[in-house]
């Protein structure tokens, strides 16, 4: 995997430290900030509500090419 | 502002009903990253809960055309950055709007191997898009998809369209970048 080489162990265990301040953090590197911040961030439903909507009236996709050919799921 | 729950939102999410099986576990297992590309790309909750319904929108016209060539993960965010650039596109070009200099971030003293501190995670989101909006479209996209750990350097480059050696070049000025910028939102 990527992370493997992007971040030194030291940096790593930077990452995992947590300061005494409750609110304060310390991250080794960008990516892991953004990766923490991604993290905490949720979808708003609102967006699977508009996509029940947009998709309600479609035919529902069809199987991709490949796994039908792999023999998958379809009917 | 509804991109930051307060506390540690759930991992994958309820899983999503949208009709078919296959598209439903699509969507619960790649929104929040999709979702969360778009939003810190284009700095709008807004446009990128917008963003993040006609990505998928398209993904479930489309699905039948993935070939399997790629992670869906990948040909998701391909789908996505292609949607955000246009978005951006139209923007910049109905109002002058430069973007940052990369070159700047050539000379500037930084410590990129220096950990990151903040005092007050919650207002973490706050300061990370601001630090993003300073930073180059292309320096921001490229920390955003290696930030995703899914990614491989190599699909990192095949989604920017360069080597994943230039990624590793470019991301070295993008830290340095992030991490300059991201005192002065302090």
């Amino acid at each position: 995997m990527k992370h493997q080489t992007k971040l030194s162990e030291e940096q790593q265990q930077v990452a995992a430290q947590q300061t005494e301040s409750s609110g304060a953090r310390t991250f080794a590197s960008a990516e892991e900030m953004l990766r923490y911040d991604a993290k905490h961030t949720t979808v708003p439903p609102a967006v699977v509500q508009r996509l029940q909507k947009s998709t309600g009236d479609l035919p529902g996709p069809k199987t991709s090419w490949w796994k039908r050919w792999l023999g998958g799921n379809e009917p | 502002m509804h991109q930051q729950a307060t506390e540690s939102a759930p991992a994958a999410g309820a899983p999503a009903d949208l009709g078919s099986e296959e598209f439903s576990s699509l969507y619960t297992e790649h929104s929040r990253a999709i979702y969360y590309l778009a939003l810190r790309f284009l700095s709008d909750p807004q446009k990128a809960e917008d963003a993040t319904h006609d990505v998928f929108l398209k993904a479930f016209r489309k699905l039948d055309q993935f070939r399997g060539e790629s992670s869906l993960r990948t040909w998701l965010y391909r789908i996505a950055i292609n949607h955000c650039q246009n978005l951006r596109q139209s923007w910049h070009d109905r109002h002058v709007f430069s973007n940052a200099d990369d070159a700047v971030w050539d000379n500037a003293v930084a410590k990129t191997d220096s950990p990151l501190r903040v005092l007050e995670t919650k207002e973490l989101g706050q300061r990370i898009q601001k630090t993003l909006d300073g930073m180059s479209d292309e320096y921001r996209l490229l920390l955003l998809l290696v930030a995703d750990e899914e990614l491989t350097y190599e699909q990192v480059g095949a989604l920017v369209g360069q080597s994943p050696d230039a990624v590793r070049g470019k991301l070295h000025r993008a830290r340095k970048a992030f991490a300059v910028l991201f005192e002065k939102t302090a």
